[in-house]
């Protein structure tokens, strides 16, 4: 739609603009005096906190030995609304772990980060964590494996869950 | 028959049923784990309670046989108490480790657990430990905390192989499935334990932890191991076939099969299969192409020749459909009597073990030497092999063997054959350059017994089909394919399957056309 | 008062051998029982109303009957596996009377046509062992055993046969799978022994007392059999009493006896300053007695079966106030435990986890609803099962809970014994 300016005032652009600026200097000086009410951050040099709960990047838990928690029993494959996961087991030397992933794959681009994963893990073995999606320019570095989803440098490690494995195993669970 | 009346239904089964198969009959269900139809009653499990009426104590369905009149309900609130308890006492000592275990999703427990069960444990103690990931065989696992000792493998190996590996060592709650003086478990049907394992205390070496069962599908078969036939249910998904059931058949192979039957699936896997048409002309290399094309020009070829002098050579480990096809097609095409059939060593067809397994490793003699029969071909090899030396043969045609491990003088058979100036080798399996003498030679992929419709009729000439066919190798054809082609009636297909390598489309070449 | 009828000649020490057996009578009752046809044998017994002397009281006439009547090859079971715990009568018959319980044997046999039978024994039973075979040997000797008894035409051969200690061959169908050479676990009912038994042929399995007896009612005759005893409970029996008593043992008593008679009087009652808390009247698989009711209580097995408990093989034993039921409840479970065959699974996990329950409340561990949750297990795995070992192993266990409760609740709230420092009486044997 077209709307026709007939009136000559309409083609007077001062007012509008200086009422423009008006309100970002009404917004500066209310920003200056009230810091703490500012709503933007400094990205990246500030980051914003998210809630304890938020799904973001998804971590392998491991034992306190710092192998894998998880028993390849494919549940979360199941609840994955996205088939994102690819999981291959294989057997293990220990007789009492018996079963563990050798491959286990995320494909971030896939995902829908539904948390559906997580609820489904009987052993707390695949988290969501406060990490949020990582840049990447190929398609390939959206596939997470092992490597990156329980042994990236931000977790130091890999993250042990306080389910006592040698308790479960002494009940033959 | 006898009437009686099961959960307030009347039925009449026929007398010596014991009340279990009356319950099967009447295709009401019954919680059971050790009875098995084909295995002697042994009355452990307790699971499979019912009550009757002027009896003051609950029965076990499996050793009660049913009597005139008998008034006969598993839905009274004794007995879904009673298997409840019993259903508890299995899983005081069973480990709570079904995401490890490879059962879960067909286990009776699980099921059972779903129907009776839903409480809270009452048990606080630890468990029973025994040992896990023991190796009864080449091919079997036993893992003992998960065994609830039902005996049935036990029982299979007494009564059905009689082999006796496997017993029941200990006693009570520290009892255990062993092997005697560790002597293995290895007989040829030692999978069949793994079948009928109600639990997850037997597992399959092969099959173990590969796919859990929820992600695959099944497919009803026949086995193409041996002229017996055994009807097979064959499990598999996107990522190929991952194993072999047998399925129930009480004309053919009862419950069981054997474990050279089961591996057979893994041969139509595409490593061991020939996916694209091959071609030669002497001592050139192997060009590689369409098979729709290749047959096209291997045809062509055969054609070209005088023809009285091309020969059609047949394999029994084809279907019926494919054999008439292609005999029709090569009648009125070359107007030739020249067809031959080629079987393992004809020596060893008597050969029985006595179960399942016979010595004659094709499953459709009996189709093919109907078809030989009634259209009147009587050829014989040794006319065969002078006409080729004399030049009399100059174009041959081979159904080869899907399974050519059977055949232990197929490489020597094939180079005999190689003699001819135009071999056509249909085939399902690559074969070594080695094997042929130069010529002009085509090979044009075959499709397994999974990948297709048609009927087997096994020793006893029992005909069989083999189900719904499923796409392993995309360019392959069947006999019937090849037939049509060499008639020439074939409807030209329109599209050339792609390749399988990473080509771009070439629709993403130019990006963001048309946006 | 104790009537020695099986008994009378036992305290003589050559009544084992066999001069000192036919010095008093011995084998005169065979002699006179070949004379007879079988049937008048059987009807005798029958008449007799003897009942089975090893726990579950059925008629040995009766038994006999369900022999099918033809001519296949049928075999003769002695069942001296005598394993339950508080029992050794047998034992005694074994090792006093060999002779005894052998010359009941060849007359049984006769009367039932078998031409072999074995006498499957306890495998601790070393010395019995021995002494019975002795015994056989003798017998041979003397032309009791062997072709052409006694010129009669009959042939019959007699074998020992020793188990390896385990209680559940005591239970008939697995001494026929013990004695097959197999895994002593019983078997599936239908079909009985008498029908299918040892080697798949028609099997009579009698205790040891039973087949003593048969000599005693052959020689005395039924009528003097029935003076003693009640109607449905004719005859003597042997009763092994064990436990707080002053004077442990095994006392023949005419059944219908009481049982405080045969405590106080023949074992002479318990220990001074002691009290009776609680009897088992016929071994430990039979519900336990409160000192009320073994007050009631006569030896006859329609009076024990009013209590709703059972006179079983005749082993009382007596608990007085200086034991701890639970612990007694603990020894209990641990044998049941040990012994369960592990086929049929209520019994295999029960046993276990009877056992796991009552260590529980022994190591102060327990809770109130523990208590409840061994009854209900207990109650869960009577009569489920192939065999009577799992109802054998509940009794006890629903009988200590409901009848001793307060010390179970006591043993829960103080993680302690109500009854301190008093020594436990052990029936581990």
């Amino acid at each position: 739609m077209i709307i026709e300016r007939d009136r000559a005032e309409s083609a007077w652009y001062l007012p509008p603009i200086v009422s423009g600026l008006m309100l970002t200097l009404h917004k500066m000086i209310k920003n200056l005096l009230h810091r703490k009410e500012m709503l933007t951050l400094n990205y990246p040099e500030e980051k914003f906190e998210y809630s304890p709960r938020f799904r973001g990047n998804h971590v392998l838990t491991v034992k306190k030995d710092g192998s894998l928690r998880c028993t390849a029993c494919m549940l979360c494959a199941t609840a994955c609304p996205a088939e994102c996961i690819t999981i291959e087991a294989s057997e293990h030397q220990d007789p009492s772990v018996e079963k563990y992933p050798i491959k286990y794959e995320i494909d971030m681009l896939r995902c829908v980060f539904c948390g559906l994963c997580e609820e489904a893990c009987p052993v707390d073995a695949i988290r969501m964590g406060p990490e949020w999606q990582r840049p990447g320019t190929p398609t390939d570095s959206f596939i997470y494996g092992i490597q990156e989803l329980a042994y990236r440098p931000s977790l130091k490690g890999g993250i042990t869950s306080d389910v006592d494995d040698q308790e479960r195993h002494r009940y033959g669970i | 028959m006898l009437k009686c009346t099961i959960n307030g239904k009347q039925y009449a089964v026929p007398e010596g049923a014991s009340i279990i198969e009356a319950f099967k009959l009447a295709g009401e269900s019954l919680a059971h784990y050790c009875w098995h139809p084909a295995l002697s009653v042994a009355g452990v499990c307790r699971m499979c309670m019912v009550s009757i009426e002027g009896n003051p104590r609950l029965q076990i369905a499996c050793n009660t046989m049913v009597t005139e009149g008998m008034v006969i309900s598993n839905q009274s609130h004794a007995v879904k108490d009673s298997v409840k308890w019993v259903l508890d006492f299995h899983l005081i000592n069973h480990p709570l480790d079904c995401p490890i275990c490879d059962q879960a999703g067909e286990c009776g427990l699980q099921d059972q657990y779903m129907m009776f069960g839903k409480y809270t444990p009452e048990m606080a103690m630890p468990k029973q430990r025994k040992r896990k990931v023991v190796s009864l065989g080449d091919r079997v696992v036993l893992d003992s905390e998960r065994c609830i000792l039902c005996s049935r493998c036990v029982r299979f190996t007494e009564e059905i192989t009689k082999t006796h590996e496997l017993g029941i060592f200990h006693r009570g709650d520290r009892s255990e499935i062993g092997t005697f003086n560790d002597r293995p478990l290895n007989n040829n049907y030692s999978l069949n334990t793994v079948d009928i394992c109600p639990v997850g205390a037997l597992t399959s070496k092969k099959f173990r932890f590969r796919q859990r069962v929820w992600f695959l599908k099944e497919k009803k078969s026949i086995c193409p191991g041996c002229c017996t036939g055994c009807n097979i249910k064959v499990s598999y998904n996107s990522k190929g076939v991952f194993r072999v059931k047998p399925d129930c058949n009480p004309d053919v192979n009862g419950y069981w099969m054997c474990d050279e039957g089961r591996d057979l699936c893994e041969k139509t896997q595409s490593v061991d299969r020939l996916l694209k048409g091959m071609s030669k002309y002497g001592e050139e290399k192997w060009q590689e192409g369409p098979a729709l094309k290749f047959a096209k020009q291997a045809c062509d070829d055969l054609s070209a020749l005088p023809s009285s002098s091309v020969a059609l050579v047949l394999t029994a480990q084809h279907t019926c459909e494919e054999f008439e096809a292609l005999i029709q097609s090569f009648k009125s095409k070359f107007k030739s009597k020249k067809v031959y059939y080629w079987v393992n060593r004809p020596e060893d067809f008597h050969k029985f073990d006595g179960l399942l397994l016979r010595g004659d490793r094709n499953p459709n003699t009996v189709g093919l030497l109907q078809i030989l029969e009634r259209e009147g071909f009587k050829s014989t090899w040794s006319e065969l092999l002078s006409d080729l030396s004399s030049g009399a043969t100059q174009g041959v045609i081979v159904a080869a063997p899907e399974f050519p491990s059977f055949y232990p003088d197929f490489s020597e058979k094939l180079y005999e054959l190689s003699r001819a100036k135009v071999l056509t080798c249909l085939t399902s399996r690559p074969i070594k350059d080695r094997e042929l003498l130069p010529g002009q030679r085509w090979l044009i992929p075959l499709k397994s017994f999974l990948e297709k419709e048609g009927t087997f009729i096994n020793y006893r000439g029992v005909q069989q089909k083999l189900g719904t066919p499923l796409e392993l190798v995309p360019d392959a054809m069947t006999l019937s394919d090849f037939a049509r082609i060499l008639s020439g009636d074939w409807l030209e297909r329109q599209v050339e399957p792609l390749g399988s390598q990473n080509v771009i489309n070439e629709f993403m070449k130019t990006p963001m056309r048309g946006l | 008062m104790e009537v020695k009828l099986l008994s009378e000649h036992y305290h003589h020490d050559d009544f084992r051998e066999i001069s000192g057996y036919q010095k008093r009578g011995g084998y005169e009752a065979l002699k006179m029982a070949l004379k007879k046809k079988p049937q008048e044998i059987i009807d005798e017994v029958k008449n007799s109303g003897l009942r089975g002397r090893g726990g579950a009281g059925f008629p040995t006439g009766i038994k006999w009957g369900f022999l099918p009547k033809n001519g296949e090859p049928r075999y003769l079971l002695c069942n001296a596996d005598e394993g339950e715990p508080g029992t050794f009568k047998d034992r005694v018959i074994l090792e006093r009377a060999p002779h005894q319980l052998i010359e009941g044997m060849i007359i049984s046999a006769f009367a039932i046509g078998s031409h072999k039978s074995y006498i499957y024994i306890r495998g601790e039973y070393v010395k019995s062992r021995k002494i019975l075979e002795k015994a056989i040997k003798e017998a041979y000797a003397q032309g009791f055993l062997g072709e052409n008894i006694l010129g009669s035409g009959f042939k019959h051969d007699l074998d020992v046969y020793s188990g390896a200690g385990a209680y559940i061959c005591g239970e008939e169908t697995a001494l026929i799978s013990s004695l097959e050479g197999k895994k002593g676990q019983p078997t599936l009912k239908p079909p009985f022994p008498a029908i299918e038994g040892y080697l798949q042929k028609p099997t009579i399995i009698n205790n040891v007392e039973s087949l003593a007896s048969v000599t005693l009612i052959s020689r005395i005759g039924s009528q003097a059999y029935r003076k003693y005893g009640t109607e449905k409970s004719p005859g003597t029996k042997l009763f092994s009493v064990s436990g707080n008593v002053c004077k442990p043992g095994t006392y023949e008593v005419p059944l219908g006896y009481p049982l405080m008679d045969l405590i106080n009087v023949e074992c002479g009652g318990l220990r001074t300053g002691r009290s009776l808390k609680a009897v088992i009247p016929g071994g430990s698989s039979a519900p336990v007695l409160t000192a009320e009711e073994a007050q009631k209580a006569f030896l006859t097995y329609e009076s024990m079966a009013e209590l709703k408990t059972m006179l079983g093989s005749g082993a009382v034993i007596v608990i007085d106030d200086s034991n701890c039921m639970v612990d007694l409840l603990h020894v209990l479970t641990h044998f049941y435990h040990h012994e369960s065959c592990g086929q049929c699974t209520p019994c295999r996990e029960g046993t276990g986890w009877l056992n796991k329950l009552c260590g529980t409340l022994m190591s102060g561990q327990g809770r109130l609803q523990d208590i409840e949750l061994m009854d209900q297990v207990a109650r869960n795995m009577m009569g489920r099962t192939i065999c009577a070992l799992s109802d054998a192993a509940a009794g006890p266990v629903i009988s200590f809970v409901s009848k001793f409760r307060s010390e179970f609740e006591f043993f829960v709230r103080e993680g302690r014994s109500k009854i301190k420092g008093g020594p436990h009486a052990q029936m581990h044997h």
